[in-house]
């Protein structure tokens, strides 16, 4: 080629959006699996030896990992307290943690590594887009998965009876918040949508859907991308459809420093409300005063006055040096586990083979599951519980619980 | 005619937000345009595209954030005073201490980065320099995710910034008609103080650089290793030191970006975050012309320019795509870029 410079610049773009797209990275840093099998590996997903092995995988690393650790050490805390009780029909259960680095692509290539070491059931992940990639991994492997905090609607669909979650999903969410917005009295909304993640875009898609529903107007939907660092151009045109709302389905990260944009083009009045996705101690620090008076869909609260959560936070905090979960899959990552243990101790109760085809079959029956973030009825569901959503207030100090909505109240309007 | 409210193509064109726009695109444009200068002046002198620029970027930042932690900033005071209802007031030294920080602590670590990588690769073929940058870059990466704050993202305190009075002006006044109804928008631009001390800041230190370029015996050293580096050292030109110099020089504009997006804008920091702004100053450099500094200028600006206007006409979805359209197209159409010269070079 005669021109260097266009050689160069193409070839060097080209490395620099593979590294900046596809994540050009072979192995996770902070960890793989944890602890070596110490019982004899087991032929295909049968159970062998004195433990029983589940996978999880989770972001220990990369830009979900406040969400990653709370749901590690939550599904940890688990783990002990079934081992301290002194198992599952004698035998010790082991988890195995994979990290997904917070990428779909690595997400994929942890669980096949743990399906290749095992595992009979797994466990993860926080986000919509990992847990599409590890689905396909549990399908191909017909290994049951307990997703943690992915509530895209499309995750358990055509699940053949492996694929369920512990949390609510988005065609909950979404719709909550419309109808927690037009209760407020808020008609013109406008909505800022992160492209990147299928939460976000899937979540502002069910609220739009509700709010117009309802009658409510949607003026104004902008995007933008997760790692964003200035929306004054799509704000700008917000601001110009003078919204009294604004819904920000994105996650903390990006929704923090939005808020405070939002304040400085000068809309003071336009209400703030988001889904699950702003659940972080961080959200505050990053908002500042901006976010503070904002809304969002939660799972559970910690000032809730349940035994579940009480005896959830009393364990969590003495199992973690005192630490508290930061975010709320601290509590979802303990019910995932749970879920999991409670399946396999009533497969033991039954004295039924322990491997991953009566797993899935026994996770599917699970009714009434007490867990910390609301009771868990997978029987008949296939897979999404219904469970109630909460909407909290976000204060400087703390998310303060502001209304609970059952599933069956918000279908209804 | 309505100038208002245009319809061009299906595309509803509201004018009275262009000027807004045109603030916002020139604020993130000049931020690109201070990263694309150490892109361009590095591959003016090596002719080497220095990847790891995004990444000191990156570390610009939170060394702006631990700068400010150290003033007593911290998310724990802050919190306190937040209880306590004493917020912490700051003051410009606070911010002047900060961004000398940030801008000295990048050139050094700019010249760490020639010294041990690319300094050894000096005489190795171009593209193994290439590949050794894109290695720094991804080392810095990982092993800022060991060492730095990243869980959960910090972000500099808005405490600690006293520019955030909002300023609104007024072009034209909104008009209404006879039933009240408004039939012409008010046309106005609306910035925080904040922006406006960045946007002067960038100024200051664009003027510092034509001067040290122009007027000072390193700057002719540098322009004379970029026109001809082994003659240049043939002349009795330390070639060594300047390219330490010019590895300094674009580190310390790219930690001065850093401090200044991460304090005004409110910017989430994780160990990643210099690779978008990293590759869209790259493209900028690449449609000024790299290896000319005027240029990295232009196309930065151009870059905020075009990014926002396709928000404008209601494209947000695509504000990405638009760099590398533009590289593609720029590649294609005038490979040395819009300042550049169109020469042939051999590989």
């Amino acid at each position: 080629m005669k021109n260097g410079l266009l050689q160069l610049a193409a070839c060097a773009l080209a490395v620099a959006s593979m590294s900046m797209f596809a994540g050009c990275k072979d192995d996770a840093a902070g960890g793989n699996t944890t602890g070596t099998s110490t019982g004899t590996a087991g032929s295909g997903s049968e159970q062998s030896g004195d433990t029983i092995k589940i996978g999880l995988v989770v972001s220990q690393n990369g830009e979900l990992r406040p969400w990653g650790v709370d749901c590690e050490a939550g599904a940890k805390l688990a783990e002990k307290q079934i081992n301290d009780a002194g198992g599952i029909g004698g035998k010790k259960v082991e988890l195995l943690i994979g990290d997904s680095n917070s990428k779909p692509e690595e997400g994929k290539s942890a669980a096949a590594k743990l399906a290749s070491e095992n595992v009979i059931g797994m466990i993860g992940e926080v986000s919509s887009g990992i847990t599409k990639q590890i689905k396909t991994v549990a399908l191909e492997k017909g290994i049951p998965l307990v997703a943690v905090g992915a509530t895209n609607p499309e995750i358990t669909q055509e699940g053949q009876g492996l694929i369920s979650r512990v949390c609510y999903t988005d065609d909950l969410q979404g719709p909550v918040m419309a109808v927690f917005a037009y209760d407020k009295g808020l008609r013109k909304v406008a909505i800022m949508t992160d492209q990147k993640q299928p939460y976000s875009t899937g979540l502002s898609k069910t609220f739009a859907e509700k709010f117009k529903a309802l009658g409510g107007q949607i003026v104004a939907e902008e995007f933008y991308q997760s790692g964003e660092n200035q929306f004054s151009g799509q704000l700008t045109r917000v601001k110009s459809k003078n919204p009294d709302g604004i819904f920000m389905s994105g996650y903390f990260t990006e929704v923090g420093p939005m808020a405070r944009q939002i304040r400085q083009l000068g809309m003071d009045k336009a209400v703030l409300m988001g889904g699950d996705g702003w659940d972080s101690s961080d959200l505050v620090s990053s908002g500042g005063d901006a976010i503070v008076g904002g809304y969002f869909c939660n799972h559970y609260n910690d000032a809730e006055d349940r035994k579940e959560v009480k005896d959830f936070l009393e364990a969590f905090k003495a199992n973690n040096n005192g630490n508290l979960p930061g975010t709320t899959m601290g509590a979802l990552g303990y019910d995932a586990a749970m879920v999991v243990f409670d399946s396999l101790k009533r497969l033991a109760a039954a004295s039924k083979e322990i491997n991953s085809k009566n797993l899935a079959e026994e996770i599917m029956a699970t009714e009434n599951y007490p867990g910390v973030s609301g009771s868990i009825t997978l029987k008949g569901t296939h897979g999404d519980p219904a469970k109630r959503a909460l909407v909290v207030e976000v204060q400087k100090t703390a998310f303060v619980f502001n209304k609970a909505y059952e599933a069956s109240e918000v279908m209804a309007r | 005619m309505d100038l208002v409210l245009h319809s061009v193509g299906g595309l509803s064109l509201d004018f009275s937000t262009l000027p807004q726009q045109l603030v916002n695109g020139l604020v993130v444009g000049a931020i690109y345009a201070l990263i694309a200068l150490g892109y361009t002046m590095v591959y003016g002198v090596l002719r080497l595209i220095n990847f790891a620029h995004g990444e000191v970027f990156m570390l610009g930042a939170y060394t702006a954030l631990l700068s400010s932690w150290v003033m007593g900033f911290t998310p724990d005071a802050i919190s306190k005073a937040f209880k306590a209802d004493h917020p912490l007031t700051s003051s410009p030294l606070n911010l002047v201490i900060m961004l000398l920080v940030a801008m000295a602590v990048c050139a050094i670590i700019g010249a760490i980065i020639e010294f041990f990588a690319y300094r050894p690769m000096r005489n190795q073929s171009r593209i193994a320099a290439l590949i050794t940058a894109i290695g720094v870059s991804l080392f810095l990466q990982y092993a800022g995710q060991l060492f730095l704050p990243a869980n959960p993202p910090p972000s500099i305190s808005q405490e600690v910034n006293p520019y955030q009075k909002v300023v609104s002006f007024v072009l034209s006044p909104a008009q209404m008609n006879a039933a009240g109804d408004v039939i012409k928008p008010q046309m106005d631009i609306t910035v925080t103080v904040g922006k406006i001390v960045m946007l002067v800041t960038v100024v200051i230190l664009m003027l510092a650089l034509t001067y040290l370029v122009r007027y000072t015996k390193a700057g002719r050293a540098m322009r004379a290793a970029s026109h001809d580096f082994d003659s240049a050292s043939l002349m009795g030109i330390n070639v060594n030191r300047v390219v330490t110099f010019t590895f300094m020089l674009g580190s310390a504009l790219a930690g001065a970006g850093a401090m200044m997006l991460a304090t005004f804008e409110g910017t989430a920091m994780h160990p990643f975050f210099g690779l978008q702004p990293g590759v869209k100053a790259f493209v900028a450099a690449v449609l000024g012309g790299i290896g000319n500094i005027p240029g990295a200028v232009l196309g930065g600006l151009l870059m905020g320019l075009a990014e926002t206007l396709v928000t404008w006409i209601g494209f947000s979805q695509y504000k990405d795509a638009v760099a590398f359209v533009i590289l593609i197209l720029i590649l294609l159409v005038r490979p040395g870029g819009l300042l550049g010269s169109n020469k042939v070079e051999k590989v």
